[in-house]
Order: C-alpha cells, then structure tokens, then sequence
C-alpha cells in the first residue's frame, strides 16, 4: 500500500522535486538555525557569490560537530519524511482527493513542530524549546526531560512517519462510491 | 455545494491553517531566540529584553582575562564555556588546532570565559570554573590554560564528573599547591566574577554553550554559535582578518 501511494506520487517529476526541495531545504534551515544570523549576514554581504557563499556550505559539516548522534540522525531523519510528507500532501491536494481525513495533515503538522522543537545542537539542546520555554519562564522543565528535549525530536519523527503512512493510505484507496 | 465539497474545502482551509501555524511558531521563536533574551541559567540572570545590540554588550577584553596566544592578536575569539558541557569538551580540541594555525603566527588570540549553565549541569560546572580561577590565582595564565586543557580532558561532561577526585587529580598534575587550591575554591572569591562573566555572556544573546564571539580588528563582531568544525572556523577567521583596522 505505502509502496503503491510512494509510486503513484513519486514517479511524477514534479512531486519528486517537491519532495527534494523541501527535504533539503529543511536540512539546511536546520543546520544553519543556531547560527542563521549571522549566515544571513554573510549571503547579503559584499563580495563575490563564491565568497559568500562558502561560509555557509562550509557549515553544513556542523551537523557532525554540532549535533550529537541522536540529534544528527533525527534532524535527516525529519527532513526526509518532511520533503516526503508535504510532497504527498500537495499531491491529494491537487488530485482533489476530497476524501481525504485531516488526520492525516494534522498529525502530520504536530510532527512537524514538534521535530523542529527537538532539534538543537549538542551544546546547547533544542534551541526553539529552550527558547519557548525561557519566553514563558519555564525553562528548568527542561531539565526534567532525560534527552532534555531531544525527546521531541524523536517524536517528530514519529508523527511525520503516522503522517505519512495515513496520506498514504488515502492516496492508495481513495473513497470512491462501491458498485 | 454537495456535502463532499464542503468537506473538500475545509480540509484544504484546515491543511493551509496549519502550515500558517506552523509557520508563525517557527517564525516567532527564531525572532525571539535572536533577541538577545537571556537564558533562565539562574537566579540571577534575567536581562532587560529591549537589549536589541548583543554582541556590542561584549565586556571589552582586558589584561584579567585568561587569554590564550598573542594579546594584540588582530583577530580575538572570546569563548563562553561550560567545564560539564560536552559540545565545549569537543570545541576545546578543535580550537586547539586552531590555534596551532594561527595561534603561532600571533594572528588570533582565544579568551575563555566562564557560561555554566546552571539549567543543565547544576552540580560541577560552576564549581569547576571556580576551581579554573583558583588555578590562575595560584600559577598564572598558563596554569589556566593547562587546568582548562586537562580538565576537559579527563571531564565526563553532564555532571557525571565526581570533582572531588576530577579537581584534586588535576590540580597535582599542573603543580598547584592542593591545600591552597582547596581553601580558593572555598573561599567564594571568584563567584561573583563567574556571575558577571553569565550575566555577559547572557547580555550578548548567548542560547548555550559553547557560545563564542570573533572580534575582527576593526571591532566587527561575529557570532559563533555552538561547534563550528575546524574549516568552517578558519574561513571566519580569515574573513575578520581581512577587515581592515579603524
């Protein structure tokens, strides 16, 4: 069944890009976010485009230096299934499969947000809940978690795959009216 | 319109709500982690949020501090460091090998400043960088350095460090005098220094450790969060040594 919908979306070029766009893209955002500042300030500076660009590329070797294993692997791990999960989305989306549960694209948003909670590089744990938590003067929750807010990530991860498997569930059988 | 084209509709209103949500709750908290708000690291810590200048909050770098390598370096790397954080275990060994780069040609110097974070390792980090202190009271900068090599060395990281035969074991093998050693780190001396050193390193949007700040020689401030690896380190240092001075 995830292999039928996994074709039916993936042979088409237009969702295969889609899917790679958004797994690299959200592999980038991610290694870049502890430092997106000043990467923003390098790719707007002067200079020639080589120049500029170096830097940041340079830092996508951080994902070995600035996240710890578990970290590492669910941050490819996220990005992965999120290019997969919104290339499937967008797919029912324009097929107008209109069938289709909110299941699917809720839990697959839950998974979402809660992947980019549990990311964080290994010095500093998960820098948006670290954040989230500071803002609300609730950072010391933290500290009960065991992974310290990996945790998240691990859900995540879990939660895009749920989602995925429901889109795909309803990309494969669709309900249609049973003569 | 029929029932299934309602239905239709408001699954792709709910699908387009949702990547909105998201969105603004990603958004928000970049915006907000760039702000410079501190991190709740302790009691004391909390800084004005309207502090929109971080990195210009950098306390300017003086003879007190422990600085490694040439101290009219053009380029100055300024660390804020936790003894129990492993990322700052790793960072040591790879600003070592920096330095044997540029450290030598008198090009960068490094200064290590104290960040423990109190959230994450309540019961060594503090203690330690008390401890790294009493080491430079009692042998100099260079003890410094040697107590901060070795302890990260030998550091299990995470408060699983037992300190009580960590920071002994360490201060015999750079020669210290132990009884001496052990009234400072008693003696309180240095924690309201440790305070300040948090409380700047929070004032210049520090999110965690290790959080450093490459100063360039025309006074431009680069932010250098977390572990770079050793290229992508030495493409920012050549980039705040071609600026040119004031």
């Amino acid at each position: 069944m995830l292999f039928r919908a996994f074709t039916k979306v993936f042979q088409r070029p237009l969702y295969l890009a889609i899917g790679i766009l958004i797994g690299s893209t959200s592999f980038v955002f991610i290694i870049w976010l502890p430092n997106i500042g000043l990467v923003t300030e390098i790719l707007f500076s002067s200079g020639s485009l080589s120049e500029r660009i170096a830097l940041p590329v340079s830092l996508l070797g951080s994902i070995s230096t600035n996240f710890t294993t578990l970290s590492a692997s669910f941050v490819i791990a996220i990005a992965v299934l999120l290019g997969i999960n919104l290339a499937m989305t967008t797919f029912f989306i324009r097929h107008r499969i209109s069938s289709v549960r909110q299941s699917g694209a809720a839990t697959g948003f839950i998974g979402t947000v809660s992947g980019m909670l549990g990311v964080g590089c290994a010095g500093c744990g998960s820098i948006l809940l670290t954040t989230v938590l500071a803002w609300v003067g609730a950072g010391a929750l933290i500290r009960l978690l065991p992974l310290q807010g990996e945790e998240f990530g691990i859900i995540g991860v879990i939660l895009l795959a749920i989602s995925i498997f429901l889109t795909a569930k309803q990309i494969d059988n669709p309900v249609v009216c049973k003569i | 319109m029929t029932e299934i084209q309602k239905q239709a509709q408001s699954n792709k209103l709910s699908i387009a709500v949702a990547i909105i949500v998201a969105g603004i709750i990603i958004a928000g908290t970049m915006y907000l982690s760039g702000r410079g708000n501190s991190v709740d690291t302790g009691p004391e810590t909390k800084v004005s949020i309207e502090k929109t200048e971080g990195l210009e909050n950098m306390n300017p770098i003086t003879g007190a501090d422990h600085i490694f390598g040439n101290p009219n370096a053009p380029v100055k790397i300024v660390e804020y460091s936790d003894f129990e954080c492993p990322a700052c275990k790793l960072f040591q060994t790879i600003m070592i090998r920096v330095m044997d780069n540029y450290g030598k040609s008198g090009k960068v110097a490094w200064v290590y400043r104290h960040y423990p974070i109190d959230l994450l390792h309540p019961l060594n980090a503090r203690k330690e960088a008390v401890a790294s202190e009493c080491a430079a009271e009692l042998g100099g900068n260079d003890t410094f350095w040697k107590f901060a090599n070795r302890f990260f060395e030998i550091s299990l990281s995470n408060d699983e460090t037992d300190i009580n035969v960590a920071l002994p074991q360490v201060a015999r093998e750079i020669g210290l005098d132990e009884k001496q050693f052990e009234a400072c780190l008693t003696s309180g001396k240095y924690d309201a220094h440790i305070q300040e050193d948090i409380d700047n390193a929070n004032a210049t949007g520090g999110r965690g450790t290790p959080w450093s700040i490459v100063v360039g020689q025309n006074g431009k401030k680069y932010p250098l969060s977390g572990v770079w690896p050793e290229a992508t380190i030495k493409q920012l240092i050549d980039r705040a040594l071609s600026l040119r001075s004031k």
